[in-house]
């Protein structure tokens, strides 16, 4: 029974993380219509960025967050007005920006590898190790310093969407943006703007995942897939419902363990990206994400 | 009066077609051409098969897959051990491995039903799985100290006949889904998967068709592959760079053209040999760029930069310097 509960809290400590990492896919998703294959490459880098600035200059990792947040900014911005406003738009262009975020992707893989070499790498700090007891269970600090930011995030997130004039034209511009035009909205400004927000919140979710698990250039991929398996699941209807299917995820990673062997665990970001295209295509909302 | 569809193959293009062939089977006996040679163009024709098949279905059907190394690898891996445990003559062991990947591929059905970024999120996904399974089933792949085959001097001097008949034959498939009936409703399917389906053309059964296709001839390069390499581990056939080497090489050479994949497979394979071998640190960077650039200066990669200065040679006489469509 303790070890259940102990697993349902691990669930919910990983979904803050998880929810943090599927904002930024949504959100460009939703707005551009274009999957961000480099959202786990921008993870990966945000990763990074944390690291170096912990481990060469001593800044602790979550207060290194704005400088991580502008950083990943600007590069969702410049690939944004570089590669993919270049793109044709619609159906034509679907399979064209797909390679070409890949692209960046394999770009900044390398990159990685070229300047921190292959070596896996973790953020490490005087309380890494440290815990408190919740429920007569032990519960590692960072992992409730994570929950906590995302939850800050997940707000900030909304009230910015609902709440300031940016936002409403955001969500205009995802509605319809032929319209926006008539009304005076500068869509490629909204575009470059989401693609920028979009990015930070990855860059992010990199500095999290960091202090947390180990990573290297190779990271990302597992990353995107539960990035993606949780903007299905979630739609792209509102923040909260993002921050429940990664709720969902993170339980059905957890769990896994008493059901497959050990190795399998990895896959199971796969099992659950099929079983939900298979089954909920339309998310557990019913608020489809692709017509 | 009923009206004809155009000939598959035009006269021309078929003679041309066998006379390049026939240098090229003729060409390591009356070249004398060295060990070196010789296996740098197997390895080539080995590579025209797998591009020319992921652009069945990433280019014909326009589903993107960054799994088809789950194909390859599955090929390779079946056929070793076809040879190793049953003592089968190779090119069995080849076809088995194709036979068992296209069985397989049937099974990835619901995959297909996903379209777009959903179908290639879902390739990342599968091919990354099979890449933990096999590495894992130690049994089957001897883990990730891997499987050596036999090693057999005559097989690997014949394998450069086998893999220029596998090479050939995939194009001239290519060249005949593309000009075929087949091929018009692959590019309606592409285009827009509701109004194929309104003119009754299903797309679910022509893209099961196509990937069981598409994969049992990336399995059967990679059968080949094995042979080639006589030793393979699943870390490296499985791998996600396997993986994008299809989608390069098909992009590169003209992403949807029925034989751009050969010219992307010679440049993938010269930039490997000469280039990759003295910076191999800057392969995975090289192909991203790669990449960016082909999508946004020329979709259709090398095909489409021949058919611009085709063009503009046509044009030449007395319009130079205006050479704008």
């Amino acid at each position: 029974m303790d070890r259940l509960l102990d697993m349902a809290l691990s669930a919910v400590l990983l979904a803050g993380l998880y929810a943090t990492m599927a904002y930024g896919l949504g959100l460009i998703y939703g707005v551009l219509r274009v999957v961000n294959l480099a959202h786990g490459g921008v993870i990966m880098g945000g990763a990074y960025l944390g690291w170096y600035l912990h481990d060469r200059l001593g800044i602790d990792p979550y207060l290194s967050i704005p400088i991580v947040l502008v950083a990943s900014f600007i590069v969702g911005v410049v690939m944004y007005q570089g590669l993919v406003r270049r793109l044709p738009r619609g159906p034509s262009g679907g399979p064209a920006s797909l390679l070409l975020l890949f692209g960046v992707w394999l770009v900044l893989r390398n990159i990685a590898y070229l300047v921190f070499t292959g070596d896996d790498r973790t953020i490490r700090t005087a309380y890494s190790s440290s815990s408190v007891e919740i429920a007569s269970s032990h519960v590692s600090v960072n992992r409730l310093v994570v929950l906590g930011l995302a939850v800050v995030i997940a707000v900030t997130l909304h009230l910015l969407l609902r709440r300031t004039q940016t936002g409403r034209a955001i969500r205009a511009v995802a509605q319809n943006a032929d319209s926006c035009t008539l009304v005076g909205i500068d869509v490629n400004r909204i575009y470059t703007l989401t693609f920028g927000i979009g990015s930070a919140l990855a860059g992010v979710a990199g500095v999290l995942l960091a202090t947390l698990f180990s990573f290297s250039p190779n990271s990302g991929s597992s990353e995107l897939l539960k990035s993606f398996v949780v903007v299905v699941l979630g739609g792209l209807g509102s923040v909260f419902g993002v921050a429940v299917a990664a709720l969902i995820v993170a339980t059905a990673e957890v769990f896994a363990i008493l059901v497959l062997p050990a190795y399998l665990t990895t896959a199971v970001g796969f099992i659950l990206l099929v079983l939900v295209l298979v089954l909920r295509p339309g998310g557990l909302f019913g608020t489809r994400v692709l017509s | 009066m009923t009206a004809r569809p155009p000939a598959l193959f035009s006269r021309r293009a078929s003679i041309g077609f066998l006379a390049v062939c026939a240098v090229l089977a003729v060409l390591p006996v009356a070249l004398d051409l060295s060990a070196y040679v010789h296996n740098q163009l197997t390895f080539l024709f080995i590579t025209i098969a797998g591009a020319l098949a992921w652009n069945w279905m990433g280019g014909f059907v326009g589903q993107v897959s960054f799994g088809h190394a789950a194909m390859f690898g599955l090929g390779a891996f079946v056929a070793g051990r076809l040879m190793l445990s049953f003592h089968l003559p190779p090119p069995l062991c080849w076809l088995g491995g194709a036979v068992v990947a296209g069985v397989l591929a049937l099974g990835a059905h619901p995959l297909l039903r996903l379209r777009g970024p959903y179908f290639s999120i879902a390739t990342i996904g599968v091919g990354e799985a099979a890449r933990v399974v096999f590495t894992y089933w130690e049994k089957f792949t001897g883990g990730s100290s891997g499987l050596s085959l036999p090693i057999d001097g005559d097989l690997k001097y014949q394998l450069y006949w086998w893999a220029l008949v596998l090479a050939a034959a995939v194009a001239a498939a290519s060249v005949a889904i593309r000009r075929s009936s087949l091929g018009l409703k692959l590019l309606a399917i592409k285009a827009d998967v509701d109004a194929a389906a309104d003119v009754g053309i299903s797309a679910t059964f022509y893209q099961d068709l196509i990937f069981v296709l598409s994969g049992a001839v990336v399995a059967l390069s990679g059968g080949l592959y094995a042979s080639f390499l006589s030793f393979i581990e699943p870390a490296d056939m499985f791998g996600f760079d396997r993986s994008i080497s299809f989608v390069l090489t098909a992009v590169i050479g003209g992403v949807g053209t029925a034989l751009g994949p050969v010219l992307g497979a010679v440049v993938f394979v010269i930039v490997k040999t000469y280039l990759l071998a003295s910076h191999p640190d800057l392969h995975l960077g090289l192909y991203g760029l790669l990449l960016i650039g082909v999508i946004l200066f020329e979709p259709l990669g090398l095909t489409g930069l021949f058919r611009r200065v085709m063009r503009g040679i046509r044009r030449a006489p007395g319009t130079a310097g205006q050479v704008k469509s």
